[in-house]
């Protein structure tokens, strides 16, 4: 056959075909945006990142620390020719108007604050209104606020604001800093002095969380392996302490873009999914395509076409079709990209994204092709074995495929899920265990279908009506393909009932409000010789719950005798870095004689050794096994602001975070800490209204201390993972869209053969409403068996998910579970009548004769 | 005259259930150049196996057949191809046009296929000669039984075949149409001189043909006006 033939064959069997390839493009368009549109997402995000990694960083490399930056690291640039240097230090206070002239406190609020030297920033642009020089507009008592700090304490530009007690003038309003993704995650407005500045103020004093950054400028036009060089350098110099983080602007937000690469995986995968799902419903269009083309086949090799040409323009039909679904589908996945993350845009460095991603749209067309003809292997090869014999004898079906074909095709299959799996993953295990899972559930589905079929064909028919002995019959006749459409429905009814199980989980631990009684306020860096006062005043304000407990800020030395640094430094896998963070944080030690009501122990006992001369601490369990590797009996040893102390762990206890009560991961029994120093760490629930007020006049009183309220902080978190959530839910959307289109499918597929069926029936004298009520039956059996099947095992990836995905306790909404065989059931009798309505229509002569 | 097919011993058996059933049993058959055969016999008696045979559509189970010097029972599928593309014709009962395909395109495909020089023109010409000229571009399902038959003519004398095989070519077809287009049927044969082996239940059909070959349970029962050897 010519090239110019087998084109012209190709188009003209594209005759007629306009359902099945609007099927087609709707199974594998549905994945393939979702791959697009994920995988497009994920990478304008990282480039954003990438393009903007020094301004982000506002130099070539930062050192940043929350203790004082060592001195080692001025002797260690002395080496390094042509660095500059400034530095940069930021922290979170509350900052008031000065008092009114009735002498009532101003108004205050939380800020975060950032002092910096001139010179900052080395890259990027800062944005303020009016557009003057920094260091003019800071000095040593100038501020730059941002604009929405102005209304908040009823101030205008040249006011005075009170920061840490010390006045300021009001300089200039802050539009826009480089190091700062533009409505990220923030505590409160964002306000700018000079480091000089903040050396009036008392707040970066004893027990302030304070971050310092010295960020440096390298000459030239560094490349990122000068960069990762001189960072190198850096490290050896200050001799690798943990708590110094060297950055360079070649891995900029290193933890931004891990974010965004484990959303990416884990999005990424449930796309595939729908993708996969989709390729079930072309493997069951293929196969129904080319049972309604055996005559055709059958007369082309009549004519002389040879097996290997009609299998070619089979195939390349197929890709066609692939091509055409997968454009679109790429089409819709960029156009996805164009409008949904206007949603996110303010999560992303630069604040958009681009939308025309072709490399994304590329590999979605690949994966989609893939998948298409992956799925249609099995099916296709059916073609090279139909008898061009059929031409006289109608009865003459296709052979079926050899052993070797049929192992071959599998193999291919399982070869090709592992290939596309491990793409999108960017990781051979991580495909591998997806196809696995994917084969485990596949087969679970097809054992369900078989123990269907044995047990319709032991059902005693004699006892029954007609109609059910005659869709039990037809369950169990061989050659009915129930097996297959079982497979094919139970796997779409899988992947839907997780995500919905999934999905279900996670709105309802958002919305699960604050317990009525939790405190709305915290308050932090309260000097022991304070409280008393601040007490006296939040009860005089009306507040309840007012509560307190000591804080001793700690580091961990050694765990069970073993060096922490060391151990630290020796963590190796994937929760090394949250390990080694356990390690080397600044510990909160508290000290009580009761728990809190929120505490359980759960292993040993609280306070109980036997021997007097141990220290005893109580650690919260998960952190105590996960993060240091610890249980009961073990010793931690503390370096108390230069005084050692060891503690024995003689309890372990859960913490039910969700009732935002003061909890500490370590407990230490009274009398051990009672003269280390101290802060105290308060929390009280503050009558609505009046959160402002007394606000305002802890600041006025006690400027060092910093008032957090939790009811304006819980609402951005849930406002971020509402958004999360919801972009899971569109991905849900999609699978279910996929999934539906493959139940319609398998379902249709079958009912083309039926047609001949229901005519004998109906010849036999079974009226129209008895044949659909036996056909009804039968779709019904075997979506219920689909759908029993494909929710348990959506229900068991749901729990896998969940558990560990999440890191949540499980627990499934009974109604989508009860829901997924009902629905799967009344969906395949609905798809299946609606199918058989032609055939239902038709005369039975009709039928009979064309055969 | 020289033969142009024989059958040797060609027997063919298929599985029916877990039994195997004989349907041709042995048959020996020669055909020449130019013959006009109609193959004759009850329901089940072999007719339309010995037709697949004959085109290399089916293999023996036993035995030979040989077209044109060529043994058929020895070639792979793709030798059989591009036998059939070359040397064979057909015609059925039930038409067998590419539903996707206009009348012309159907007329087209073997030309094509065959890789012939002029395929567009001289299917035309097949198509005018079949009366169907304007009718060209009419889909099989817009088309009369009758006129789809024509068409399935036009078909299978484009590659202008050595042999032409018909099953129960006026089958499906009432008397008057049967009729037109057996006429039309010998006119092309005629024209082309092909030899022509058609399977019939129709008397008027065999009385058509110069020799009459009788089935009957999978064997020849009798063969009358075979050319002298």
């Amino acid at each position: 056959m010519t090239a110019s033939l087998f084109l012209r064959q190709l188009a003209r069997e594209a005759r007629g075909s306009r359902g099945r390839l609007a099927f087609f493009a709707a199974c594998l368009g549905v994945g393939v945006a979702a791959v697009v549109a994920v995988g497009g997402f994920s990478s304008a995000v990282d480039s954003g990142i990438r393009r903007q990694a020094r301004s982000l960083l506002a130099a070539d490399v930062s050192v940043e620390s929350l203790q004082p930056i060592p001195a080692t690291l001025d002797a260690a640039l002395r080496d390094l020719p042509g660095v500059a240097r400034v530095d940069v230090t930021e922290l979170i206070t509350v900052v008031s108007a000065p008092p009114a002239a009735d002498g009532s406190p101003g108004r205050s609020q939380l800020v975060e604050l950032k002092a910096v030297d001139p010179g900052y920033p080395f890259y990027g642009a800062l944005e303020t209104d009016p557009p003057l020089p920094l260091a003019g507009l800071l000095g040593t008592d100038g501020v730059v606020v941002a604009p929405e700090l102005l209304p908040r304490l009823g101030l205008a530009r040249g006011g005075t604001l009170s920061i840490g007690g010390q006045p300021f003038r009001i300089t200039a309003t802050l539009l826009a800093e480089p190091d700062r993704i533009a409505g990220s995650f923030s505590l409160g407005p964002r306000i700018l002095v000079g480091r000089a500045g903040l050396a009036r103020t008392p707040l970066t004093g004893f027990g302030s969380r304070v971050t310092r950054k010295a960020l440096l400028k390298l000459p030239g036009a560094p490349d990122s392996a000068r960069l990762t060089a001189v960072a190198t350098r850096l490290k050896e110099a200050l001799g690798h302490p943990a708590e110094i983080r060297v950055e360079t602007a070649t891995d900029a937000q290193p933890a931004l873009r891990r974010a965004v690469a484990r959303v990416d995986r884990f999005l990424g995968l449930v796309a595939l999914l729908s993708l996969l799902v989709g390729g079930v419903g072309i493997s069951q269009t293929v196969r129904a395509w080319i049972a309604s083309r055996l005559d055709s086949i059958a007369i082309l090799r009549c004519l002389g076409m040879r097996p290997r040409e009609v299998l070619a323009l089979y195939l390349g039909q197929t890709a066609l079709l692939a091509a055409a679904g997968s454009l679109a589908g790429a089409a819709a996945g960029l156009l996805i990209l164009a409008t949904v993350p206007r949603l996110f845009a303010d999560m992303i460095p630069g604040g958009g994204v681009d939308a025309w991603q072709p490399l994304a749209a590329l590999r979605g067309v690949g994966l989609g092709v893939g998948v298409a003809l992956l799925f249609s292997v099995a099916p296709l090869a059916g073609v090279r074995r139909v008898p061009p014999a059929r031409v006289l004898r109608r009865d003459a079906e296709p052979l079926p495929p050899s052993r070797g074909v049929r192992l071959l095709a599998a193999v291919l299959l399982l070869a090709g899920t592992v290939a596309v799996a491990a793409v999108q993953a960017r990781s051979l295990l991580l495909g591998s265990l997806f196809a696995g899972g994917l084969v485990a559930a596949a087969g679970a589905l097809s054992l369900a279908a078989l123990a269907l079929l044995a047990a319709a064909s032991r059902v005693p028919r004699s006892r029954v009506p007609f109609q059910v002995r005659s869709a039990l019959a037809a369950l169990g006749r061989p050659g009915a393909g129930t097996a297959g459409s079982v497979v094919a429905i139970g796997l779409g009814l899988l992947v839907v009932v997780a995500l919905a199980l999934v999905q279900g989980q996670l709105a309802r631990d958002l919305a699960a409000e604050l317990p009525r009684n939790a405190p709305t306020a915290f308050l932090l860096d309260v000097q022991p010789d304070q409280w008393d006062g601040i007490r006296r005043l939040l009860a005089r304000e009306g507040a309840t719950r007012i509560d307190s407990v000591p804080v001793v800020m700690a580091r961990l030395t050694a765990v069970d005798g073993r060096d922490a640094e060391t151990l630290a430094a020796s963590l190796t896998g994937e929760t090394a870095e949250r390990r080694r963070w356990a390690l080397t944080r600044e510990q909160r030690l508290t000290y009580m004689d009761g728990l809190p009501p929120d505490n359980r122990v759960v292993a040993g006992r609280l306070w109980k050794d036997p021997d007097p001369e141990v220290s005893e601490v109580s650690v919260e369990e998960r952190f105590a096994r996960e993060n240091l590797g610890v249980g009961v009996g073990s010793h931690l040893d503390f370096d108390v602001q230069g005084v050692p102390l060891r503690l024995k762990v003689t309890s372990l206890r859960t913490v039910d975070w969700r009732t935002f009560g003061i909890n500490f991961f370590f407990v230490v029994e009274p009398g051990v800490l009672d003269a280390a120093p101290q802060t105290r760490l308060a929390a009280a629930r503050l009558p609505r209204g009046k959160e402002d007020a007394v606000q305002d006049l802890l600041a006025k009183s006690w400027p060092n201390v910093s008032v957090i309220r939790t009811r304006e902080i819980l609402e951005k978190i849930a406002g971020v993972i509402d958004r999360l959530a919801g972009a899971v839910n569109a991905l849900g959307g999609f699978t279910v869209l996929a999934g539906l289109a493959i139940l319609a499918g398998a379902v249709s597929a079958g009912t083309a053969r039926r047609a001949r069926e229901v005519a004998l029936l109906k010849t036999l004298g079974v009226t129209r409403a008895g044949v659909a009520g036996m056909l009804a039956l039968e779709y019904l059996l075997v979506g219920l068996a689909a759908g029993l099947v494909g929710t348990a095992g959506g229900a068991l990836l749901s729990w896998a998910v969940v558990r560990h995905g999440f890191d949540v306790p499980w627990a499934p909404s009974a109604a989508v579970i009860a829901a997924g065989p009902l629905v799967a059931a009344l969906l395949t009798a609905g798809a299946g009548l609606a199918a058989s309505v032609p055939a239902l229509r038709r005369r039975p002569l009709e039928t009979l004769r064309a055969e | 005259m020289s033969d142009l097919l024989s059958l040797r011993s060609a027997t063919k058996r298929l599985p029916s259930g877990p039994r195997l059933l004989t349907i041709l049993d042995r048959v020996d058959l020669t055909i020449a150049e130019g013959e006009l055969v109609a193959i004759l016999g009850p329901s089940g008696s072999g007719k339309s196996t010995l037709l697949g045979l004959m085109a290399g559509l089916d293999r023996p189970t036993d035995g030979e057949v040989w077209l044109d010097g060529e043994p058929l029972h020895a070639l792979s599928e793709d030798e059989l191809a591009l036998l059939r593309r070359r040397k064979v014709g057909f015609v059925f009962q039930s038409f067998q046009l590419l539903p996707n395909l206009t009348a012309r395109e159907n007329v087209l495909l073997p030309l094509e296929l065959g890789d012939l020089p002029d395929a567009a023109g001289r299917a035309d010409a097949l198509l005018a000669a079949v009366g169907l000229s304007d009718r060209g571009h009419h889909y099989p399902v817009q088309l009369s039984g009758g006129e789809q038959q024509r068409v399935a003519l036009a078909r299978a004398f484009g590659p202008r075949p050595r042999l032409l095989l018909a099953d129960e070519p006026t089958g499906n077809l009432d008397g008057a149409t049967g009729a037109a287009v057996l006429d039309l049927l010998e006119s092309l044969r005629r024209e082309a001189g092909t030899t022509l082996v058609l399977v019939t239940h129709d008397p008027a059909l065999a009385d058509r043909a110069t020799r009459r070959v009788r089935l009957r349970d999978g064997r020849v029962e009798s063969d009358t006006g075979a050319p002298a050897a």
